[in-house]
C-alpha cells in the first residue's frame, strides 16, 4: 500500500520510494523520509490533492502523485 | 577572520545571525528567507565575522541557493563553522551537522529553540552531545537574546580548535568507493580534506563538480556509477546515496537517544498547529482566508476604514508642506534666492522628494503587516492552499512567498526564487514577478486614487493589484505552455510550526525596508527631480521657461504620439513614464513637477485609470532589469522581460480604455 491507501490519522512505516525518480528522492531525503521511517498520515487537503504526513516530528506537504510513490505497511 | 554560519533552513539561523551581530537581516517563518550570504561583525569578538549561509539540509545542493553552501565550504577562506540546529528536529537537523563535522574543521554546535523544546518536555544533555560528536556544543534560545548566552558563544568561538574529522563507519562499498575517489584526487590541490570530498562526490554533490577544477572528473563519475551499481548489486540500499544516509541515519538515532533527555510529560504543540490548520488550509475557506486577510492588510496599510497608514500619512503630509517647505521657502525668499534657485529647491527637489517621501508611513505600515505573516509561519500554509491554484499556471507553490516578496519589492523577490529546485519553474516566475505590484509602484496608485477615485479607494487599490496578478497569472500559463513545456512541477513542503513572531525583529524589518525606501528617495529620486526639472524649464529659447516649449516637452512630445490611444498621449505624462524607469516612485515626483502640483487638471477619470493602468504594468525599474540580468544570465530573457511587460500593458490599457469608455 501507499501513503494514499492509508486513513487520516493512521500510522505506518514506510517501506520504499525508489519509484521517484532520483533527484527528487534526494530532495525528499533531505527532508527526514527514509525507508523505516515512522510515518503520520495527518490530513489530506485541496480536495485531496495534497498530504500533510509527519515523519520524526516534521510536517511535510506533498502531491498525491508523490504520495503514491512512497510504498508503506501497517 | 571568517566563520560560516550554516543550518536548515527555518531553524531560526537569521535570527541567530542578528543576535550575535546586532545587525537585522529579514527574518520569516519559511525556509528561503535568506538568498544571499550576509557578513556582520560578530559583536563582543573583534575581527571576527559571521557569514550567513542560504539554509540547506544538506551540504549538496538541490536549488541554486544551496549551491552557496557548498561553494562556500570549498573556496571560502574560513576559520570555523557555526552549525544551528532546530532542537525540535534533532533527527533531520544533525544530517547536515554530520557532512559539516566530517569536514574536520572547527565547529561549533549550537542548539537552537531550547525554549521550545522545553515546552515540549525535553532538555538536550550538550556535554554528552560533545563528547560523542567531538566538538563544541552549547544550547540557547537565540530570540531571547541573552546577553550572557551571547558572550558565552563568543567565548566558544574563540576557543574554537581544529578537531580529527567525524568517521563513521559506513558500508566497505562506500569506503572501498571512497578509497579509489581519494586515489582520482590526488594530482588536485584544495582547502578541503579528500576523504570528505570523495564521500561528498559519492553522495552525488554536483556543485563540486562546477565550482573545482578536478583533473580527472570524467574518471570519478564512472567510479561514482561503478559504485552505485555494486550497492544495488549487493542489495547494501536501494541508492548509493540511501547507503550513505542510512549509515548516517543509524549514528544519528543513537546519538539522539543518548542525548535527548524527557524531563516530564507534555501535550505536543502539534495539537495546537493542526486545530489553526484546518481552517487555514481548508479546501474551501483557505483561499478566501488569504484574501480576507490580505484585504484586511491593504486596508490597514492605505484604506479609509482601518486606516493607520493614511492617518499617519496624514501627520507626515501637514509637517513636510506646511513646515518644512514653508520654511526652506521662507528662507530661500530671505536670503534672495527667488526665481531659478527657488523653482529648483521647491517646485523640483522638494516637490519631487517629498511627493514620494509622504507615503513612507503606509509603507512602513505594509512592510509591518507582510513581515508580522511571515514570521508567524502563515506563508507555508498560503503556499499550501495556493499549490492546486498556482500549479494550473505552470508555478511551483513555493512561487507564493517570491510573489509575495514582490509586493514589496521586485528586486528580492526575484533573488527569493533560488529555492525554486526546477530552472524553468524559476526563470517562469522571475520573468512574471514584475507584475506584481511593488511597493515603488504604490505612490502611482494613491496619488490618483485620491484625485480620482475618492469614494472606492481601497476597492480601486485592491483592483489594480489584482489585476497585476491575473495578467501575472495568464502570461506563466502563456509561458509554460510556449517557452516552458515540461518543466518538472513538483511540490514538496516542510510545514513550520506556528511561531510568535518577535515583536523586535519585524520591527526592525519593516524599518530596514523603510530606510531602503528612503535612500532612493535621496538618490534615485533626488537626481530624477533635478535632471527632470532642469529638463522641464530649460529649452532652445532659454533658462527658466515655460515647461510646454522646453527640452523636456520636445523629447517626450516625440514620443507621446504613441500614447494617444490610451488617452495620455501629451508629453507630460510621457515623460513621466520614460522617468519611472529609473524607480517606479519617480513617476509621481515627475508627475508633481510637470503637473506643478495641478494633476486633476491633466487627467480625465478614463485617463487617469488608464494611465494607473499602464503605469502599473509596463517595463520593470532598471534595478529589476540588472536583477534578472544576474539571475537569468540570459541577455534574451532580459530583453524579453523589458518588452513583454511593454507591449501587455499598451494591450491591457487599451482595452480597459474601450470597455470602461462605455461607462465613464
Amino acid at each position: 500500500m501507499n501513503i494514499t491507501e492509508m486513513k487520516v490519522k493512521e500510522d505506518a512505516t514506510i517501506k520504499s520510494f525508489d519509484k521517484i525518480d532520483s533527484n527528487f528522492r534526494k530532495r525528499i531525503m533531505d527532508l527526514g523520509i527514509y525507508e523505516g521511517a515512522h510515518i503520520i498520515l495527518l490530513s489530506k487537503l485541496s480536495f485531496g490533492l495534497l498530504y500533510l504526513v509527519e515523519v520524526d516530528d516534521v510536517e511535510i506537504c506533498m502531491r498525491k502523485e508523490d504520495a503514491m510513490l512512497i510504498e508503506v505497511s501497517r | 577572520m571568517i566563520y560560516l554560519l550554516a543550518g536548515n533552513p527555518n531553524v531560526g539561523k537569521s535570527t541567530f545571525f542578528n543576535y550575535m551581530t546586532q545587525s537585522h537581516v529579514h527574518v520569516g517563518n519559511y525556509s528561503g528567507v535568506t538568498v544571499e550570504k550576509r557578513v556582520h561583525h560578530i559583536k563582543n569578538l573583534p575581527g571576527a565575522n559571521l557569514v550567513d549561509l542560504p539554509g540547506t539540509y544538506n551540504v549538496s545542493p538541490n536549488s541554486e541557493d544551496e549551491g552557496v553552501v557548498t561553494y562556500s565550504i570549498l573556496n571560502e577562506n574560513y576559520k570555523g563553522v557555526i552549525n544551528i540546529i532546530d532542537s525540535t528536529h534533532l533527527k533531520r537537523n544533525l544530517h547536515l551537522t554530520i557532512q559539516l563535522l566530517e569536514l574536520g574543521v572547527p565547529t561549533l554546535l549550537v542548539f537552537n529553540l531550547k525554549d521550545a523544546l522545553k515546552n515540549n518536555g525535553y532538555v538536550i544533555d550538550t556535554e554528552k552531545m560533545s563528547y560523542l560528536l567531538r566538538c563544541n556544543a552549547i544550547s540557547i534560545s537565540a530570540k531571547e537574546r541573552n546577553k550572557e548566552d551571547q558572550l558565552k558563544i563568543v567565548d566558544e568561538i574563540k576557543h574554537l580548535q581544529a578537531l580529527k574529522a567525524l568517521e563513521l563507519n559506513y558500508h566497505p562499498v562506500i569506503k572501498w568507493g571512497m578509497q579509489r575517489i581519494h586515489d582520482l584526487l590526488r594530482y588536485d590541490n584544495f582547502q578541503v580534506k579528500k576523504k570528505w570530498l570523495a564521500l561528498q562526490l559519492l553522495e552525488g554533490n554536483e556543485g563540486i563538480y562546477e565550482y573545482l577544477d578536478l583533473s580527472k572528473k570524467d574518471k570519478i563519475k564512472e567510479v561514482v556509477k561503478e559504485v552505485e551499481q555494486r550497492v544495488i548489486d549487493e542489495e547494501v540500499a536501494l541508492s548509493l546515496k540511501g547507503a550513505i544516509f542510512n549509515t548516517r541515519r543509524e549514528f544519528i538515532n543513537n546519538v539522539v537517544k543518548e542525548c535527548l533527555i524527557k524531563v516530564e510529560e507534555k501535550e505536543h504543540s502539534k495539537y495546537f498547529n493542526q486545530r489553526i490548520d484546518k481552517y487555514m488550509t481548508h479546501p474551501f475557506f483557505g483561499i478566501p482566508i488569504f484574501f480576507m486577510i490580505m484585504l484586511i492588510v491593504y486596508q490597514i496599510s492605505f484604506g479609509q476604514f482601518l486606516g493607520l497608514g493614511n492617518w499617519l500619512t496624514g501627520f507626515f503630509e501637514l509637517f513636510w508642506e506646511d513646515i518644512f517647505v514653508h520654511y526652506i521657502g521662507l528662507g530661500l525668499e530671505y536670503l534672495g534666492m527667488s526665481g531659478f534657485i527657488y523653482g529648483l529647491v521647491v517646485d523640483g527637489i522638494l516637490a519631487g522628494v517629498g511627493g514620494v517621501l509622504v507615503f513612507l508611513p503606509q509603507i512602513i505600515v505594509l512592510f509591518f503587516l507582510l513581515a508580522l505573516l511571515e514570521g508567524t509561519g502563515y506563508m507555508a500554509r498560503v503556499a499550501i492552499v495556493m499549490d492546486r491554484f498556482l500549479s494550473k499556471f505552470g508555478f511551483n507553490g513555493k512561487s507564493i512567498v517570491p510573489i509575495i516578496t514582490g509586493f514589496g519589492c521586485t528586486v528580492p523577490a526575484i533573488m527569493a526564487t533560488r529555492t525554486i529546485a526546477d530552472k524553468k519553474e524559476r526563470i517562469l516566475t522571475i520573468l512574471t514577478i514584475p507584475f506584481v505590484s511593488c511597493s515603488a509602484r504604490l505612490p502611482i496608485y494613491v496619488i490618483f486614487i485620491s484625485i480620482f477615485f475618492t469614494k472606492y479607494r481601497a476597492f480601486v487599490m485592491l483592483g489594480i493589484y489584482l489585476l497585476g496578478i491575473i495578467v501575472m497569472l495568464l502570461s506563466a500559463k502563456l509561458f509554460s505552455l510556449s517557452f516552458f513545456k515540461g518543466s518538472e512541477n513538483r511540490f514538496l513542503l516542510e510545514v513550520p510550526p506556528y511561531r510568535m513572531p518577535q515583536l523586535r525583529t519585524i520591527t526592525y524589518q519593516a524599518l530596514e525596508k523603510a530606510k531602503r525606501f528612503v535612500k532612493k528617495a535621496g538618490t534615485f529620486i533626488l537626481v530624477g527631480s533635478i535632471v527632470l526639472w532642469l529638463l522641464s524649464n530649460n529649452g532652445f529659447s532659454g533658462i527658466n521657461i515655460d515647461p510646454s516649449v522646453s527640452f523636456l516637452s520636445d523629447i517626450a512630445g516625440f514620443i507621446s504620439p504613441i500614447f494617444r490611444p490610451l488617452g495620455f498621449g501629451n508629453w507630460q505624462a510621457t515623460s513621466s513614464l520614460i522617468s519611472g524607469f529609473l524607480a517606479k516612485e519617480v513617476v509621481v515626483s515627475s508627475l508633481q513637477i510637470l503637473y506643478v502640483g495641478d494633476i486633476a487638471g491633466g487627467f480625465t477619470t478614463l485617463s487617469a485609470l488608464t494611465y494607473v493602468i499602464f503605469a502599473s504594468l509596463y517595463v520593470p525599474c532598471i534595478s529589476t532589469v540588472a536583477t534578472i540580468k544576474a539571475e537569468t544570465q540570459s541577455n534574451k530573457w532580459t530583453l524579453f522581460s523589458v518588452v513583454y511587460p511593454f507591449i501587455v500593458a499598451y494591450i491591457v490599457a487599451l482595452a480597459v480604455r474601450l470597455i470602461f469608455g462605455l461607462f465613464i
